[in-house]
């Protein structure tokens, strides 16, 4: 076990040596016309072999900047400005464009959001993710395996493996999906980022698609990452919760720890705005405002210009990352007053 | 798809029917032809004009005339010259088609192969200086008013380069310089029909061997091949007529379709160029390109393979939209160059009233745009599957 000092004069904490993925300070921003937007700032989270993280808050809240990080697929006009993203321990921010790109798909792959466009219209479905196989497995398959690799994927994500000579737009939504799921598979990553994987889909495919990931991820045993605002998926699928807030992790812990105990104002509201059905009844606490403009961040804790705590150290100074039980660590001032939001009529 | 290209086939031939309609009442409503030249010269006695209005077909009422004439038009009987009397309509357009076809085909395949490779790259380089660059240059070609561009071309390429170097890089005008042809064993019209099918053939091998190489071989070797069958497939042609008795003759005419198939590529192969450019920026903007990038395709496997082919649909259509300009541009270019093509015919009947001439060259370009049409259909469908078998 080694120590590394964290952000903003927080108390040090323990990092896994065995961790796959480590995302270390990671500071991005955006440069636009007028100033930068600060995305992302000092977020860090380590994910280790096999399991499920996952990120959630509003949009615009930096998920899916740290998501493109992790590829470097980021924006032209994105800049990093501190940290560190160390896959394996190897750090992938400072590596070449020809480095990075034989890390792409064979160590992290991604399920994109709504998979309506992310089928080439004009390919066959089996030549796109013939052309990944082809390019990461070494030594490369003959065409008889490669082919024989793809109809696998398709029958373990339920889809026809006849399938693979058509194309995207022959197939129904809940196909695509899990065709990229299947595309997403082909080269054994070891981390699969699924970036609002079920948000285009109707409930029902929806839940077939989150049970046959929850069921391929104990088969094979990769890391999934998943980004969404919809808390459900979230809840139902991942071990490990972290909650943005305006580019910053503001609270990160074990999914039921969260869930039951949510100790900063933000991931308590995010959490009481959504009615639950089989759950006791009661009040829906609403998220008054908007995110702030990143271009111009608030000062002191981001969200303090819509908490119902914030206190003129609030404005002032931003708030450490304090661990509050085992592995669940919030950044507020006030988290110990959290629990009794319930009382005060905001819930 | 057999189904779709009869379908259409058809929708063409009945479109083709109503134009020809169109054209014979237009023609048939302007007052004055040749005819009236004789019929109303006072000089000639009446019986005489009754005679001559009889073999004309004059006397017979307009439906009679229409039905006579489609009759004819589809067994393939277009007709005499009136002007050049009595010279068959079929053999001079004829003689006078596959030039225009040279032109256009040349000037095409060139501008849209050069337009598209170049707007694909300058797509890549947005914000570069080379696409500030080509991008004003190609909107000012793109705008420029045609038969002046065409005239400052003969102007420098023709006259002031002649001056500068001294001697005479490109011919100004015309189809050939006849005095190199006195005493020659051929004519110009059998030379430049043995240019074009071997020119023809030889581009069909590269193809053929191209398609063979493709379905046999892995995508490397295979796109070796195809570099190499088609160089050989442009080079041919000047080792046959280099080694040929026509060598002279053949190099005079070649040496005459430089300016203008240089002049209208140039104006062509701008649109096309701005067109790829931003159909290249909107399609690297898609999902699917970001799907290729984290599956870490490098650059030019993305450029070329995922988002060029999804551009080139606008393009293929924006041919269909210049097929009109060859109706307008053949005519102009045709004119300013002296290039004895339909255009130049066409515009020569219309001014002595040849009527069956001018019906000749008005259907054969309807016949050239209807067939441009079906091409560019069925390339569609080719590109995107999304369109097919429907």
């Amino acid at each position: 076990m080694q120590t590394i000092p964290s952000p903003a004069g927080a108390p040090p904490r323990d990092r896994t040596d065995a961790a796959l993925l480590e995302v270390d300070n990671l500071t991005m921003e955006y440069e636009v016309d007028g100033g930068n937007v600060s995305a992302v700032s000092n977020v860090s989270f380590a994910l280790h072999a096999g399991e499920s993280l996952g990120l959630v808050g509003e949009s615009g809240c930096g998920k899916t900047s740290v998501a493109m990080s992790l590829l470097r697929l980021q924006a032209d006009n994105a800049r990093f400005r501190e940290g560190e993203i160390r896959l394996n321990g190897e750090d992938l921010l400072p590596l070449s464009e020809a480095e990075m790109r034989t890390h792409r798909w064979k160590d992290i792959s991604m399920v994109f959001q709504g998979a309506m466009n992310a089928w080439n219209p004009v390919q066959r479905v089996g030549a796109q993710i013939l052309e990944a196989i082809n390019l990461h497995i070494k030594p490369r398959p003959t065409a008889a395996e490669a082919r024989k690799r793809m109809e696998d994927l398709f029958n373990l994500v339920g889809v026809d493996p006849k399938m693979l000579d058509r194309y995207p737009h022959e197939f129904s939504g809940g196909m695509r999906q899990r065709a990229i799921i299947a595309m997403a598979l082909s080269c054994d990553p070891q981390i699969i980022i699924a970036d609002e994987p079920t948000t285009a889909l109707d409930v029902i495919v929806q839940d077939q698609i989150l049970a046959q990931l929850l069921r391929i991820q104990k088969e094979l045993g990769m890391a999934i990452i998943y980004i969404s605002h919809d808390i459900a998926v979230i809840a139902e699928v991942t071990q490990k919760i972290a909650v943005m807030y305006a580019g910053r992790i503001v609270e990160i812990g074990p999914t039921e720890e969260v869930f039951a105990n949510p100790r900063h104002p933000y991931g308590y509201l995010l959490l009481h705005s959504a009615p639950s059905i089989t759950g006791p009844r009661r009040r829906l606490a609403p998220l008054k405002g908007e995110p702030p403009n990143l271009l111009n961040p608030p000062t002191g804790c981001r969200f303090h210009p819509r908490c119902p705590f914030a206190t003129e150290k609030c404005v002032v100074e931003s708030p450490p990352l304090q661990e509050v039980s085992p592995g669940h660590s919030v950044e507020c001032w006030h988290w110990d007053k959290v629990p009794s939001m319930a009382e005060e009529g905001h819930a | 798809m057999a189904k779709f290209i009869t379908k259409r086939v058809a929708q063409m031939l009945l479109l083709f029917i109503v134009f020809l309609t169109v054209v014979f009442f237009l023609l048939e409503a302007q007052p004055g032809d040749l005819t009236q030249q004789y019929i109303g010269n006072p000089e000639i006695p009446p019986e005489q004009k009754a005679v001559l209005a009889e073999r004309l077909g004059l006397d017979k009422p307009v439906g009679a005339r229409y039905l006579a004439y489609m009759g004819n038009f589809f067994t393939g009987n277009f007709g005499n010259s009136l002007s050049q009397w009595p010279r068959p309509v079929s053999e001079m357009i004829l003689e006078a088609l596959p030039r225009t076809l040279v032109l256009f085909l040349s000037a095409t395949l060139l501008a849209y192969y050069l337009g598209f490779v170049t707007g694909k790259v300058l797509a890549w380089r947005r914000g570069k200086f080379t696409e500030y660059a080509l991008t004003l240059g190609g909107v000012g070609l793109y705008t420029v008013f045609y038969p002046w561009f065409a005239l400052l071309m003969i102007w420098g390429f023709g006259f002031m380069l002649t001056d500068w170097v001294g001697f005479r890089v490109f011919p100004i005008n015309k189809f050939i310089d006849v005095q190199d042809w006195v005493g020659s064993p051929f004519s110009a019209n059998h030379v430049f029909l043995r240019m074009i099918t071997v020119a023809a053939l030889s581009m069909l091998a590269a193809a053929i061997t191209t398609m063979i190489a493709r379905r046999r071989l892995e995508l490397a070797p295979a796109l070796r091949v195809r570099n190499f069958a088609f160089l050989a497939g442009v080079l041919y042609p000047f080792v046959y007529f280099a080694m040929s008795p026509m060598r002279p003759y053949a190099a005079d005419i070649f040496h005459h379709t430089l300016l203008p198939v240089m002049t209208l590529s140039l104006v062509a192969f701008a649109g096309i160029m701005l067109l790829t450019r931003a159909s290249m920026l909107e399609t690297l903007r898609e999902d699917f390109i970001l799907t290729a990038r984290a599956k870490g395709l490098s650059e030019k496997v993305i450029r070329d393979r995922h988002a060029a082919r999804n551009a080139l649909l606008p393009v293929v259509t924006s041919l269909v939209l210049a097929l009109a300009f060859v109706i307008g541009g053949g005519i102009i270019t045709e004119t300013v160059f002296s290039w004895p093509g339909i255009g130049l015919l066409l515009l020569s009947a219309v001014t002595l009233e040849d009527i069956p001439l001018a019906i000749g060259c008005l259907s054969i370009i309807a016949v050239l745009a209807l067939f441009g049409h079906l091409v560019a259909d069925i390339i569609y469908m080719y590109l995107d599957p999304r369109i097919r078998y429907q």
